[in-house]
């Protein structure tokens, strides 16, 4: 079968695959992924092309690029893909691998494990832990935003002592497992 | 019918405007409805970017408390919805995944069954409470006002598909029109804002939410409704970095849907929240108070005949 000629050098991330069944194995180039992609024109692979770089074992390669982290989750390509290949959440495991091995801007890295960690304290997202953490090792950052900080402080947007859930140690418990089942990819 | 509504995170911090009107609006239609409790954040556009079992694990735990219920789950932020459909969707069809996702979940205390109803805002208000019953309650037109509609992606394809087109929904320009509101032709409705890039890589970010906004001043729109939080959020506060990447200036207001709905039904703007819009939506008012005027002096011509 061309699928298995096609299979992957490296050991294929087991997210990788759509819990569905389709994997960027079916890709077959057409393109509307990334014709679909609003932000393919920052990528130095498009969605297309990182379809490709899977299906020839380039993980590393793909990831390195940064495309994945380009990816809005918009879910445009996935919808239309006309071998139902999910490729959102094959960019999302692209993510994962920029994420996990470091291979992310520090920056961005950041940005997502603030976020999680965050959410992971209080089940929910909570702006000022979540600005301190990720401002803090970078203060420069808070250049850029400033005008965004103004308006959501002067308009009431930031809430000084957000709600949780009831029950933390729980949620943390959840964290706990989730990465215990994945072994964290 | 009987919802339980999730709010979400940014609707309780950076989106308020939104929350406040649509909870205004909600009350004004008779809808009634109660807070999830003890709801978590789904994992935004996150979650899937740290763990897979997270991403469909977090929306799960909501599922699964509105299973409790036995309410429909209301929400009226998009990437909630995304992810709450998505995990619904991906679980039902996988078993191994469910079996890890149900793993994950009894660590508090809690199991997703698979019979979590969901609905979107938007469904609620156009296929429940329905049009006819939103014209009748409009007591000022928005007659002359020029809206685009602005769909959003994972609005246009993941949510639509369930109660519209998903490469064409029209459903949003149906109730912007019993609002009496012009919805003009607005070819970039379902483009995506670029979610959080527009704060995580502003050189991306930035030029497509001015995209948006010069494809709704071609269009001569008066301002832009969208139907997503953070949609409303890109839209409204970076208009300045917008502005620059296209070497222009923007003053486009931007409306989240409820927030016009209740301009229609005539409630004070503070309690739709629009005073915390970073766009002042000053010419809208202005709009719909002209659009008012020339209406009764109309009324008052066609009288005199």
């Amino acid at each position: 079968m061309a699928v298995q000629a096609l299979a992957p050098r490296s050991e294929p991330v087991r997210v990788m695959k759509d819990p569905l069944g389709n994997s960027f194995e079916y890709c077959y180039q057409c393109g509307l992924c990334t014709a679909s992609c609003r932000t393919a024109f920052a990528m130095k692979f498009t969605p297309r092309q990182v379809m490709n770089l899977l299906q020839l074992g380039c993980e590393d390669e793909a990831a390195a690029s940064g495309s994945g982290m380009l990816c809005t989750a918009c879910y445009s390509c996935t919808f239309r893909c006309p071998r139902g290949v999910a490729v959102t959440d094959m960019m999302a495991a692209i993510q994962r691998l920029n994420i996990h091995r470091k291979h992310a801007d520090r920056d961005i890295r950041r940005f997502y494990l603030s976020f999680m960690r965050t959410v992971e304290r209080h089940g929910r997202f909570h702006e000022i832990e979540f600005m301190t953490r990720y401002f803090l090792p970078n203060p420069l950052l808070l250049r850029a935003e400033l005008g965004v900080g103004f308006h959501l402080l002067t308009k009431g947007k930031i809430s000084l002592n957000p709600a949780g859930v009831k029950n933390t140690k729980a949620m943390a418990a959840m964290f706990h497992k989730a990465e215990e089942i994945e072994g964290r990819l | 019918m009987s919802y339980v509504y999730y709010p979400g995170c940014s609707l309780t911090g950076t989106a308020r405007e939104c929350e406040e009107s649509i909870q205004s609006v909600m009350r004004f239609l008779g809808v009634k409805w109660t807070e999830l409790e003890d709801w978590n954040c789904c994992g935004a556009a996150v979650a899937t970017g740290v763990s897979y079992l997270l991403s469909l694990a977090l929306p799960a735990r909501n599922l699964a408390l509105s299973e409790k219920t036995e309410a429909d789950l209301v929400t009226g932020c998009s990437r909630c919805y995304l992810n709450l459909i998505r995990a619904q969707h991906y679980i039902q069809h996988n078993a191994n995944l469910k079996r890890d996702v149900n793993a994950v979940l009894a660590e508090a205390g809690i199991q997703y069954a698979g019979t979590a109803r969901l609905r979107h805002l938007l469904d609620v208000i156009i296929n429940d409470v329905g049009l006819d019953t939103v014209a009748e309650k409009v007591t000022q037109p928005l007659s002359g006002l020029q809206v685009a509609a602005y769909y959003g992606c994972c609005q246009g394809m993941w949510t639509y598909a369930q109660f519209d087109s998903t490469e064409d929904p029209t459903c949003f320009d149906r109730l912007l029109a019993a609002l009496g509101a012009e919805v003009v032709y607005y070819p970039l409705k379902q483009a995506c804002c670029g979610g959080t890039l527009s704060m995580s890589k502003r050189a991306v970010g930035a030029p497509l939410i001015g995209d948006l906004l010069l494809a709704a001043i071609a269009v001569e729109a008066d301002c832009i409704v969208t139907a997503c939080p953070l949609c409303t959020f890109n839209l409204n506060s970076f208009q300045n970095e917008a502005g620059r990447a296209k070497g222009t200036k923007f003053n486009m207001p931007v409306l989240f849907v409820t927030q016009l709905m209740g301009l229609a039904f005539g409630l004070p703007p503070k309690t739709l929240g629009l005073h915390r819009n970073v766009v002042p939506p000053d010419p809208v008012y202005r709009k719909i108070a002209a659009g008012a005027a020339a209406s009764s002096a109309e009324a008052v011509a066609s009288g005199t005949k």
